[in-house]
């Protein structure tokens, strides 16, 4: 599905993934973990990707089963390398306001891979893991 | 918001959002705008905040120290308190288990 690059839109999309995850029997920290990590590719695209341009759209894909969750969100920017994004753990990227999306998508999800020019991510979440991607 | 002598008690609830930031940085601003000497955030009701919502807060604690106000953070769930340990801000921020005890 496309949709437009507002915080509105991402709510309704999410509110739908968490949906179907109920749908899914998934329990609380999975529920939690996709929730955090579709609004933090989500706000990357809308954001970043796409700079609040409402012209421009977010792709966003997601299938949902027994065994796992997987989500596709791509955007219409110029893509970016996410090995050059700062550690925003570190002591002097503590008081960063931003940069922490992509450190929480890869903690909360078992699996996350950004298309080679950046602007299109895919995660993977399975149902019976532990909390945090372990 | 209720205020509590020089410091001010936000209590936040349900799911802090993308959509919800911006409450809560202009919230904060207002506070900060009075060099309110203490700002204290009250997790216990909150099931979820996102980067964007920590970014809020930490705008927040970077305008207080304009001043030497700070900004506390009380009684986080654990799924808020495992997001706050993974990003480390347990380093910028005293958590407390009760207002009482954050206002002490």
């Amino acid at each position: 599905m496309q949709i437009p690059s507002t915080y509105e839109a991402a709510k309704q999309v999410e509110d739908a993934v968490l949906k179907e995850l109920d749908r899914h029997g998934y329990d609380d920290v999975a529920a939690f973990a996709v929730k955090l990590a579709l609004e933090e590719s989500l706000n990357n695209a809308i954001k970043h990707g796409n700079g609040l341009d409402p012209d421009k759209t977010v792709e966003v894909d997601y299938d949902v089963d027994a065994r796992q969750i997987t989500i596709t969100v791509a955007d219409q920017g110029g893509g970016f390398d996410p090995a050059r994004v700062p550690d925003p753990t570190v002591d002097e990227n503590l008081e960063k306001p931003c940069g922490r999306g992509i450190l929480l998508m890869r903690a909360y999800m078992d699996e996350v891979c950004f298309s080679p020019c950046g602007n299109r991510v895919k995660m993977v979440k399975c149902k019976n893991c532990t909390a945090q991607g372990l | 918001m209720a205020t509590q002598g020089p410091a001010v008690v936000l209590t936040m609830h349900g799911s802090a959002r993308m959509a919800d930031a911006e409450t809560m940085r202009t919230a904060l601003a207002e506070l900060t705008e009075n060099q309110t000497t203490l700002i204290v955030l009250d997790m216990t009701d909150l099931d979820f905040i996102c980067s964007v919502g920590l970014g809020a807060i930490i705008s927040g604690h970077l305008r207080t120290r304009h001043y030497q106000g700070r900004i506390c953070l009380v009684s986080p769930k654990p799924p808020v308190m495992e997001l706050l340990e993974t990003t480390r801000l347990t380093q910028l921020f005293s958590i407390f288990p009760t207002v009482e005890q954050a206002l002490a």
